[in-house]
Order: C-alpha cells, then sequence, then structure tokens
C-alpha cells in the first residue's frame, strides 16, 4: 500500500485549441513526500493543476490518485477521496466567518449537506471540529469575522484552513505565498513543514519564490513550454544545466 | 454573542406581529382583510423566490410558472370534485415542486443572466400552455370555482367563502411556510446554500454538487411558489393565465428588491409596501406603475439592501452607538 504513489500521472495533455498548453506529461509523487512544481510564467503550471483538480477534463492521459482513477471526474468527486486544492486568487467564502468558511467542507465530509430542518447550532461537534482547524492554523481569534474583514495574509490562511479542514491525503497549493510579506511568507513556511509532518498530508505546491521551493521541497519538477523539463532534489535541479538554460536563462538560481 | 440580547426583542416584536395579524380581521373593514390575504399570498411567493436570490444568488424570472401550475392544479382538482383541503394543497406543493425539478434539471446548468432568461423562457411556455390549451385550462378565461371544498376542523366547518374564514386559513398556511423556510435557512443545507451564493467554485472544491444543491433549492422553490399559488386560487375561486405571466414572475423581483433581499422577511415586507402603496396610489392616479418606478429607482440607487434591510442595519447601529 504505500508503495502507491498518491498521484500518478500518465502521457497528460491538455489544448486549448490547437495550442498545446501541457504536452505528454508524466510524473508520480509518493506519499508524503513534499514536492514542487517550478516552470516560468505561461509554462502551464496552473493549467496542470487545474487538469489534476478536476477543474476540467484533460485532452489526453490518465490520472490516478492513490491507486484509483479520476480522469475527468468533477472536482466534488475527487475531494472526497482526499485531494484539495487552494488557488492562486485567494478563493474563500468572503461574507460567512471565518469559522463558517471551515465548517462547510467539515458539513459535506460529514454528508450534512441535505440536512434540511435541524439547526446548523446543533452540529456541535462540527463547530469544535472547526476551531480545532481554526487553532491549528493559528486563526481561531478571527473565528467571528467575516472572512473578507482580515488582512491578506490572514485570508490565505482561512483558505488554507478550508482545505485542511477535511483532512485530505494531498493539498495541491497553487502559489501559497503569493503576495504575501516576507513575514507572512515564512509562517506559511513552517505551518506547511509542520502540517506535512503532524498529519502525513503530501503537499504539491507550486512557487514563484525560489527561496521557498528550495527551503521545503524534497522533490521539484520543473515545467517549460508545457513540457517536463526535469525532475529531482533540489540540489539536483539546482545543478541541473538544462534548467538554468530554459528557465533562467544560463544564470544562477538565486537562492 | 453580542446578538444575544436583541434576540429576545425579536421574538417579542414577532409575537405581537402574528397577534396583530390574528386580529385584523376582527376589526379591520372586509375589503383590508382583502388586501391583507393577498399580502401574505404574494408575501410567500416573494419569499420562496428569495430562498433563491437572496440565499442561492439565483435570480429567477419564471417563479410565475411554478405559481401558476399550484393554482391550475387546484382548480383542476376542485373541478374534479377533490374535497380535502390538506390534499389539494399537497398535490399543488408536488406538482409544482415536479415541474421545478424538471425545469431545474435544464436551468442549474447556467449561471446570472443566462439562468435568469432561461427561467423566463420556461415560464413564458408555462403560461402559453395555460393560455392555448383550452381544453385543459379554460384558455384566457382560464377556470372560475364555483364551489371551495369546507374548511373542515373537528367539530366544525367553515366556508371559504366567508372572507374572514380565508383570511384566516391564508394566514395560518403562510405562517406555517415561512417558518418551514426559516428552519431550512438555519440548517446546515441553509448555510451550504449562501456558500453557493459566496463563491461556487470554492463549494465545488471542498466536495460539494453545486448543481444538485441548486436543483434541491429549485425545487422547494417552486414548491412553495406552487402553495403560495394553490392560496391564490382558492383566494379568487379562478386560475387564469394571468397567474403566469411573466409581469407576475417580475412581481416577487420588485418586492425583494423594495424590502431587501438579504434579510429573511424582507421580501415579505416589500410585498406590503408594494400593496399598500398600490391601495393609496391607486386612489389618486391609474398611473401607479409611473409611482412605483419612481419609488424602486431611489431604493435601488440609495438602499440597495431594500427598505427593511437599511431599517435594520440603521437601527442595529443606533444600539451598537448606545453601548
Amino acid at each position: 500500500m504505500s508503495n502507491v504513489p498518491i498521484l500518478k500521472i500518465e502521457h497528460l495533455g491538455h489544448a486549448y485549441g490547437k495550442f498545446q498548453v501541457i504536452n505528454d506529461i508524466s510524473l508520480k509523487i509518493p506519499k508524503g513526500e513534499l514536492t514542487a512544481l517550478i516552470g516560468p510564467n505561461g509554462a502551464g503550471k496552473t493549467t496542470f493543476y487545474n487538469v489534476i483538480s478536476g477543474r476540467f477534463p484533460p485532452s489526453k492521459g490518465r490520472i490516478f490518485f492513490a491507486g484509483r482513477e479520476i480522469t475527468g471526474k468533477p472536482a466534488h468527486k475527487i475531494v472526497p477521496m482526499g485531494m484539495l486544492r487552494s488557488f492562486q486568487i485567494t478563493n474563500i467564502f468572503p461574507k460567512l466567518s471565518v469559522r463558517e468558511n471551515v465548517l462547510i467542507p467539515l458539513l459535506l465530509q460529514h454528508r450534512r449537506g441535505y440536512t434540511f430542518l435541524r439547526s446548523l447550532k446543533r452540529e456541535k461537534q462540527l463547530y469544535q471540529q472547526a476551531d480545532e482547524v481554526l487553532s491549528q492554523i493559528g486563526i481561531l481569534e478571527y473565528g467571528n469575522k467575516p472572512a473578507r474583514e482580515l488582512a491578506y495574509g490572514d485570508k490565505r490562511l482561512v483558505e488554507m484552513a478550508v482545505v485542511l479542514a477535511r483532512k485530505p491525503k494531498l493539498v495541491l497549493l497553487d502559489e501559497p505565498t503569493a503576495g504575501m510579506n516576507p513575514e507572512e511568507t515564512e509562517r506559511m513556511i513552517l505551518l506547511i513543514k509542520e502540517l506535512a509532518e503532524r498529519f502525513g498530508t503530501t503537499f504539491f505546491l507550486t512557487e514563484h519564490d525560489m527561496k521557498v521551493v528550495f527551503s521545503i521541497a524534497r522533490r521539484i519538477f520543473v515545467l517549460h513550454q508545457g513540457g517536463l523539463l526535469a525532475t529531482g532534489t533540489p540540489e539536483e535541479i539546482r545543478a541541473n544545466p538544462q534548467v538554468r538554460e530554459a528557465y533562467l536563462g544560463g544564470g544562477d538560481i538565486k537562492c | 454573542m453580542k446578538n444575544r440580547p436583541e434576540y429576545p426583542k425579536t421574538a417579542v416584536f414577532l409575537i405581537f406581529l402574528i397577534g396583530f395579524l390574528v386580529a385584523c380581521p376582527f376589526f379591520l373593514p372586509t375589503y383590508w382583510t382583502f388586501i391583507l390575504g393577498e399580502i401574505l399570498i404574494m408575501a410567500l411567493f416573494a419569499m420562496s423566490f428569495n430562498l433563491l436570490l437572496g440565499y442561492s444568488g439565483l435570480l429567477s424570472f419564471g417563479q410565475a410558472g411554478f405559481f401558476g401550475v399550484g393554482a391550475y392544479s387546484t382548480a383542476l382538482l376542485i373541478l374534479q370534485g377533490w374535497q380535502s383541503l390538506s390534499l389539494i394543497l399537497l398535490a399543488g406543493i408536488f406538482s409544482a415542486a415536479l415541474a421545478a425539478a424538471a425545469i431545474g434539471y435544464l436551468c442549474v446548468r447556467r449561471d446570472e443572466i443566462y439562468f435568469a432568461m432561461i427561467t423566463l423562457g420556461f415560464g413564458m411556455m408555462l403560461f402559453t400552455i395555460a393560455h392555448n390549451w383550452i381544453e385543459l385550462t379554460g384558455g384566457s378565461d382560464g377556470l372560475p370555482l364555483a364551489v371551495l371544498p369546507a374548511l373542515k376542523l373537528p367539530g366544525l366547518e367553515l366556508s371559504l367563502f366567508d372572507p374572514r374564514n380565508m383570511y384566516l386559513f391564508i394566514l395560518v398556511i403562510v405562517l406555517a411556510a415561512i417558518f418551514f423556510l426559516w428552519r431550512l435557512v438555519r440548517s446546515p443545507f441553509g448555510l451550504i446554500l449562501t456558500a453557493v451564493r459566496e463563491n461556487k467554485e470554492r463549494l465545488a472544491f471542498v466536495g460539494a454538487d453545486v448543481r444538485m444543491v441548486r436543483l434541491t433549492a429549485f425545487t422547494i422553490a417552486g414548491g412553495l411558489a406552487g402553495l403560495s399559488g394553490v392560496l391564490f386560487c382558492l383566494f379568487n375561486s379562478m386560475a387564469t393565465p394571468d397567474f403566469m405571466h411573466w409581469s407576475y414572475s417580475a412581481r416577487p423581483v420588485l418586492m425583494t428588491v423594495l424590502g431587501g433581499a438579504e434579510i429573511f422577511l424582507g421580501p415579505a415586507f416589500g410585498a406590503a409596501v408594494f400593496f399598500l402603496l398600490e391601495q393609496v396610489i391607486t386612489n389618486v392616479t391609474d398611473n401607479w406603475m409611473i409611482f412605483l418606478g419612481a419609488i424602486l429607482i431611489p431604493v435601488v440607487i440609495f438602499f440597495p439592501q431594500g427598505i427593511l434591510g437599511t431599517m435594520i442595519k440603521y437601527f442595529n447601529r443606533e444600539q451598537e452607538t448606545d453601548k
């Protein structure tokens, strides 16, 4: 069981019309390995995530999550299996309280989404679970606040809480530190590391900030013009001449 | 927690309001009892619509279609000789919900203006059926009812042709339906519904089948619109195609905008304002729609949360500054 990769992708391709955004990508991510996907703007990172997470089906190829095929399945079928994602632009329920934001995935996980005439207030256990998640992320103090009233960095943490509430096995993070100041970035890195260790969650993230990537990823995939250019440990990637050539115009990888 | 002390105040106010509504037919002239009965029916109609707009963020322009299905099912069943009001009510709700489930299956695939246009289209189709299928619906004359089933209570039988009985019957049914809606929006499903309005993509990506959630809401809203249609058919002793005309679908939209979509009782309040204004203004002029427009425009521009929404916000702010 432990040998089954949490994510396996075979010859994945996606095209908008004639333009091939993603081209024949195959990769495997072992359970528990903190993995990063890097590549210059327009390399196809977000499209790649959209295809894996079920936002739209791929034009080609197959996707397996923990050994089960999920190719072409919509998000609401993939999520209960244990794969969740964040978005590059913070994606939360702005007018709802921070606690309600987290309560929603918990209600769905416990199949209470179609409970009609029972008061929500009676879901005490789920409220408690929501508060546990909030305190893990460190935003319990904002529980009653509408999510839109939080500072930018805290909103990103709310999205993390929303994503993590269902205790996913695999989390796709699309640029988790985008737009954050150095302090917030540091906090996010620590949080991801801690969660990966404590719960064995596998994180697969894209990132702009090379410092972040090299400080947390154990394995890195490099995407270039829609194809997979290189795979390896941070050291291997840093030393890879092809990566330097394509990605950094021959310069050094700064970090 | 800061809302706690307000809670009993709201409860006291509601009990007073219900008591007032019960007492009304005993001191108001018959004419006003009729007006009040119509307001109650339209309040329920508007609130069924607002389950879609206010809670799930869907603007339906075809709600009169389901209102009409409820009305025609009632008229047809009474003409068939059905005697039981409770069965007639259930049949009306059920047939409207069934129509909403079938039509909703196609509507919920789209959002915003597209959703609005598809619901408008289906609403017009239902109107045309009611208008042109003369053998079944009596065409533009509709189906007038010479008899209404009696309201049977233990130990007594009341005629619905008595305005006071009719009003109290409407009041009980409307209050029960509003109570049902109130429970619904405070249930876990209610929160999921709000989440559809807030961010349907995030909701899908925490595991909800957004279409299914919307279809469920659409079906419930259709059933409740059907219930208000049943009441309206009994109230008027007839069903006519006018009930299904698209201008009838506009009514709950206007009432909700007037009262406030984000307040639970906003649409009901809007319905009351709508009819009271109509009464006052039609006494003075025949061009009441001009005045309605003249009132709606500043409401939309200056009080986008509606009249009740703005009042409650103002009231809450006053309370906060008092502390």
